[in-house]
């Protein structure tokens, strides 16, 4: 299947080897910045709103850089592109929740919270846990945090924890990565990103039925 | 596999076969090298080609990843050894122009390499930096053949390919498609364009070469080269499973690789085929069919009609 690729499974996972051990403990650093951004949702306080912003903007320009650029890229030319994408999400993030003020996150028992809620744990604890059960082995392996599947599908979590409304321009890009992201995981046998184009349609379907309901 | 001496009546049959061709007006030569290797001349110059090369398409973008590189290194090695030619390659194809570029350097005798790339963006200025970056990559001075890849914006590189021949940057120029694309705007190429090669995709299920462009080559006295002669593998999956004819012994095939390939190159108007691979033992297998007595016109139909009854 691989062969619609430019680059084969084998070098695909070894890609991973050397950006995970090129760049930690970023790993460390990403699982205690996604647990500051869950508790941050759960229990909000002035100015976690921006604080969430930032350091999902940070995440998103990470991987538009130090994965996309500084290491996707030498293995398939698109990976600029992408690149430029995740960077114009995290610059988008930056603008509408840290400049404009305009993110607040809460989680909330309802539906989309809910979702949003096992959306963010699935990214930080069952997607790995996949990944292993597959037979993947760090440090071959896409991490929380600095690997692109994962922080959409993490996004999409904490988008759906946005008050009062899910904000629909945020969810366009990793929308976009989910087809891509989805695709490749299909032709390169990674079954943890299988959940990625799941988690998108998901994620759309309880964004549009939360902003319905917010306009009542 | 070992290297098989060739057998004088094989050499006899291979030079009648030559001579025939030549008879023709097909162009290229069949020749067998001292040592067996069956090689063809370039149509505009005579120069001698092995009938097997290697392409990079997937198999040599392995990134930085020292494994891999080493084990590619040894798939090179093997080529060389078995008295493989021409290597080709891409901007396309991500690392691959590195890790060539860092396999030539770990192998001692690469002396058969005929080093080939293609330039592959939609500006003519930024073409230039692009070939001399793949000069770079490779770490040579001069490449043999530089290619318009899918002929992506060619009118414009063909004027700095020209150029650049005419300085003697470059040996030779040529146009790339593939998948069976734009065949007609190929047809137009070759017929008025000062180009040397033409890459496109020829094998034993994908034969719409047959009909315009392999006849064009050889008219026009172009060399060719014939890229995804395994289909991008498909031929495997979908014929591996069944067994060999008996028959294929008789054209020296000892796999559906060599099957395969020796379709490909025993068209008169073929120069090489540029199958790729990531593994030592599938690499001896292709350049088994740089080795051996060819299919005739009879045998090479006989080829097409049992595959196509599998």
């Amino acid at each position: 299947m691989s062969r619609f690729l430019p680059f084969s499974r084998d070098a695909f996972l070894a890609l991973f080897e050397q950006y995970n051990e090129a760049v930690w403990p970023a790993p460390v650093v990403a699982y205690a910045l996604g647990l500051i951004v869950l508790l941050s949702a759960l229990k909000p306080y002035r100015g976690s709103g921006r604080l969430i912003a930032a350091i999902l903007a940070g995440a998103w320009i990470w991987n538009g850089v130090a994965y996309h650029m500084l290491h996707f890229a030498t293995l398939i030319w698109a990976a600029w592109g992408f690149g430029f994408l995740f960077v114009l999400q995290g610059l988008m993030f930056l603008v509408t929740g840290l400049m404009r003020g305009r993110l607040t996150f809460s989680f909330r028992r309802d539906a989309a919270g809910w979702t949003g809620f096992a959306l963010t744990v699935f990214a930080m604890a069952v997607y790995p846990l996949i990944g292993t059960i597959a037979g993947q082995a760090w440090p071959s392996v896409p991490a929380f945090g600095i690997a692109p599947c994962p922080l959409a599908i993490f996004t999409f979590g904490m988008l759906l924890m946005a008050e009062p409304r899910a904000p629909l321009h945020l969810l366009v890009i990793p929308l976009l990565w989910a087809a891509v992201g989805g695709s490749a995981a299909w032709l390169l046998d990674m079954p943890q990103d299988l959940a990625l184009p799941a988690a998108a349609v998901l994620a759309l379907a309880r964004a549009f039925r939360k902003n319905r309901l917010a306009k009542m | 596999m070992s290297r098989r001496p060739i057998d004088p009546r094989r050499r006899t049959l291979l030079l009648s076969m030559g001579a025939l061709g030549l008879a023709a007006g097909l162009g290229p030569a069949w020749a067998a090298a001292p040592s067996g290797l069956l090689r063809r001349a370039v149509p505009r110059t005579g120069e001698m080609l092995p009938l097997i090369g290697m392409g990079s398409w997937i198999t040599f973008n392995v990134g930085k990843d020292p494994a891999l590189r080493a084990e590619r290194v040894k798939v090179l090695q093997a080529f060389f050894e078995r008295g493989g030619g021409m290597v080709d390659s891409s901007p396309m194809y991500g690392s691959s122009e590195e890790v060539i570029g860092h396999c030539l350097g770990q192998i001692a005798d690469t002396g058969g390499l005929f080093a080939a790339t293609k330039v592959w963006t939609p500006f003519q200025w930024l073409g230039v930096k692009q070939m001399e970056e793949s000069e770079r990559l490779w770490g040579k001075r001069r490449f043999d053949l530089m290619q318009v890849h899918n002929l992506l914006d060619w009118d414009a590189h063909l004027e700095t390919l020209k150029a650049w021949k005419a300085e003697g940057r470059v040996r030779y120029i040529g146009m790339t498609t593939s998948h069976g694309s734009r065949h007609a705007e190929m047809a137009e190429i070759m017929a008025t364009q000062p180009i040397d090669f033409v890459q496109f995709t020829y094998n034993v299920l994908d034969r719409e070469a047959e009909a315009r462009l392999l006849p064009l080559a050889a008219e026009r006295g172009l060399g060719v080269i014939v890229n995804r002669p395994f289909q991008r593998g498909d031929l495997f999956d979908r014929f591996g499973k069944h067994p060999l004819p008996g028959w294929a012994a008789e054209i020296d095939c000892a796999n559906w690789a060599q099957f395969f390939l020796k379709f490909a190159v025993s068209h008169p108007a073929v120069t090489c085929a540029i199958p790729a691979t990531s593994r030592v033992d599938h690499m001896l297998e292709n350049m088994g069919a740089c080795y051996g007595r060819l299919p005739d016109a009879a045998t090479r139909a006989r080829m097409v009609r049992y595959v196509e009854s599998l």
